[in-house]
């Protein structure tokens, strides 16, 4: 278990000590030779991340995971996914092992600016929250005086809730466990009165409770946590491949463009926009060093962001999530793309 | 004490014992030179590829505030505590665990390593079913076992098992009453434990032969428990109490920590036990049958004459039992015992510079158990002094 933990630090640190002094990286060179994208995603995040019996992955960032592959690779299918903790996520994208880091992570400035990974953009919109058990008969998050805390490690959580607990002089216990598995079963066990994590993340616990509805989230929202996909900094090229994949499926949604009827609109549809879009009337991939057909195959293969959304997040899945300030911009939401030409 | 020796050998041999240093030295320098660059390079290497890939580096971060909460701390620790002071945190909790896991394990060990030298079938397939069963099954299964039945099997909060005022039992740990002004009491009964042993081990040298270290320790911990109990008596004591859904007052030992204690505990006193009953049987049958011959009983020549020898044999392996037991404090972080693995893993995360924080915990780790090797040494020296 702890090697699994230092290995990438262990490597991060080994590279750092023996490589030549660090030119911009090719990444997507070593992508097309390997012929597949390798992206790090959540150990257990539903809507998020999460891997069925026989090992497929779903979700939202999973998904995000298949339409690079789709952008560069031509096959949606051509991804490894590597499972992390949110220990491991940055030194893995430091040490190269993964490509693309896309594992409900909050963009923060000292993430940015100082762990040698920058962020291409928000696929989720989240803030931090809380959840307790009904029985506590705890309705709101002012109420939680002493209460015991479980908290992973590592993560914008953790500080959060203390600068939480300390604006309001209220006290609390931590209990800080290193993976999302081992939080939930001491919640549900009954070790903390309270779980904090971001609103999605609790709203995919609450799923894996013995009866979700013995558990109530409390409506606070602590903080912003706008979560996006990263790459490591110092290639440019790849960095621009990534975030405008997250792009074209904004994009795509905002055209109506979906996987159904992608082949009939690319006939039919005379909007000069779509006819961009799908590489029609202009070839936007060769800027981005892809293919003319690069976002025609994101739509094609894994849908628009809307219907990857609904597909893991939305009211007809365990995790039932509303998209409030997730929708598009047109619809009053924040999502909103640059335009693609 | 010797006078100026006369010089040893011919002159011949010792120009060749001159060149040999010579020569000696000449490669050990180099040797060391050549370390000495390797690690410039490294540490150059490191640096220009940090700043390279524009990862922040140094060891500035650690007066700046750390910005998150420890569940356990020995001493104050808010929010807004510096780095540093959450790395003390982790030592001292990580020291905490080590140490009462050391006594505990030690105590079992014996136990057990006498349990399986018994002659009374029964004891011995006891003992013997406890090695392999502690010793076999990994660590951190071990670990998670325990917490889990804690977690799972004890009441919660609002039906705590109680002995009434005195203990509670629960999910939120054990909870014991303890004096109202709990440190200030810890440190007289360290100081009447101290005093205690000191005049008993006088004492005890004075009148017996054997013993006398049990005895000073027995002397010892019943002073420090008779001064614990009168400054409750004299200050009040602290009681723990149901207050809402939460337990407040008294002391607590988390379930987190009862866990990795007993965990670490259970596991090493199989290696122990195994340890002491090598160390035993190595003792010579002469010995026995002396001891015997002389009107001892079992007991009497098992205390005073095998197992003093089997100690000498049994200390140094013992030592490097007891710095795994250090090592292994770091499985903490899987059951959310924060200790300084876990805080690290924390600090590497809101900060991102691993590389300086996995220095600290080597360094930590290398220091606490080269100190167990010094007082391991130490000890050996003295019990391998007493002649055979």
């Amino acid at each position: 278990m702890r090697m699994n933990h230092l290995l990438p630090v262990a490597i991060a640190a080994a590279a750092a000590a023996f490589a030549l002094p660090a030119h911009a990286g090719k990444t997507l060179d070593a992508v097309k030779s390997r012929g597949q994208v390798v992206c790090g995603v959540n150990t257990s995040g539903p809507g998020f991340s999460n891997a069925d019996s026989q090992g497929r992955w779903t979700g939202l960032d999973v998904d995000f995971c298949k339409a690079v592959a789709a952008a560069v690779l031509s096959d949606a299918n051509k991804v490894k996914f590597v499972p992390l903790n949110s220990q491991q996520r940055f030194s893995s994208l430091q040490a190269g092992e993964i490509d693309v880091l896309s594992r409900n992570s909050t963009w923060t400035l000292t993430r940015d600016a100082s762990l040698g990974v920058v962020f291409t953009g928000i696929n989720y919109f989240d803030g931090q929250g809380f959840m307790v058990p009904k029985k506590l008969k705890i309705d709101s998050a002012k109420k939680m005086n002493g209460a015991t805390v479980c908290v992973q490690a590592g993560t914008t959580s953790e500080k959060n809730v203390a600068d939480y607990f300390g604006a309001n002089g209220m006290k609390y216990k931590s209990v800080v466990f290193d993976t999302a598995e081992a939080i939930t079963s001491a919640f549900f066990a009954g070790r903390c009165q309270v779980y904090t994590t971001d609103m999605s993340d609790l709203a995919g616990a609450r799923t894996k409770a013995p009866n979700a509805d013995d558990y109530v989230i409390l409506p606070q929202v602590i903080s912003k946590e706008p979560l996006g996909p990263s790459v490591r900094r110092g290639d440019d090229e790849w960095f621009e491949i990534v975030r405008w994949t997250l792009f074209a499926m904004l994009e795509a949604e905002e055209h109506g463009l979906t996987q159904a009827n992608v082949d009939e609109q690319k006939t039919s549809n005379k909007d000069p926009n779509v006819q961009r879009f799908l590489g029609i009337s202009e070839d936007t991939g060769k800027l981005l060093g892809l293919d003319a057909a690069w976002a025609y195959r994101i739509v094609k293969q894994v849908g628009n962001y809307g219907e990857s959304f609904e597909r893991n997040l939305g009211p007809k899945t365990p995790v039932a999530l509303p998209r409030g300030v997730n929708n598009l911009w047109t619809k009053g939401g924040l999502m909103y793309a640059p335009p693609i030409r | 004490m010797s006078a100026p020796a006369e010089p040893i050998g011919d002159a011949a041999w010792r120009a060749r014992r001159r060149a040999r240093r010579l020569r000696e030295g000449l490669v050990q320098g180099l040797a060391a030179l050549l370390l000495l660059a390797l690690a410039i390079v490294v540490a150059h290497n490191v640096g220009a590829n940090l700043a390279a890939r524009q990862i922040k580096s140094g060891f500035d971060f650690l007066s700046g505030p750390a910005g998150f909460n420890i569940g356990e701390t020995l001493f104050e620790f808010a929010a807004r505590d510096t780095y540093l002071r959450a790395f003390a945190v982790g030592m001292t909790n990580t020291l905490r665990v080590a140490l009462a896991g050391i006594v505990l394990a030690s105590l079992l060990g014996v136990v057990v390593g006498l349990m399986r030298l018994s002659h009374h079938p029964l004891l011995a397939a006891l003992g013997a079913a406890y090695v392999e069963l502690f010793r076999n099954v990994p660590l951190l299964i071990q670990l998670l076992a325990i917490y889990l039945l804690i977690t799972e099997l004890l009441p919660e909060a609002s039906g705590a098992l109680s002995v009434e005022g005195v203990a509670l039992l629960s999910k939120e740990g054990l909870q014991i009453a303890v004096p109202e002004e709990g440190r200030r009491a810890l440190g007289y009964a360290l100081g009447a434990f101290a005093v205690a042993a000191a005049v008993g081990l006088l004492a005890a040298r004075h009148w017996l032969n054997v013993g006398a270290g049990l005895i000073a320790l027995a002397a010892g911990a019943a002073a420090a428990a008779a001064t614990w109990l009168l400054a409750g008596a004299a200050m009040g004591w602290s009681r723990p109490v149901l207050d809402g859904f939460l337990i407040s007052g008294g002391a607590a030992l988390t379930p987190e920590f009862l866990a990795l204690w007993l965990g670490l505990a259970l596991f090493t006193s199989a290696s122990i036990a195994e340890l002491v009953r090598a160390g035993v049987l190595a003792v010579p049958a002469g010995q026995w049958h002396a001891a015997l011959a002389l009107g001892m009983t079992r007991g009497q020549a098992m205390a005073g004459v095998i197992f003093p020898q089997a100690l000498r044999l049994a200390i140094p392996p013992l030592a490097s039992q007891y710095m795994n037991l250090i090592k292994n404090s770091s499985l903490a972080v899987v059951i959310g015992y924060p200790d300084l693995v876990s805080i690290a893993n924390t600090s590497i995360n809101q900060n991102g510079q691993a590389l300086e924080v996995i220095v600290i915990i080597m360094a930590v780790y290398l220091s606490l158990n080269l100190v167990v090797a010094v007082v391991m040494n130490a000890v050996n020296a003295r019990v391998t002094r007493a002649p055979r």
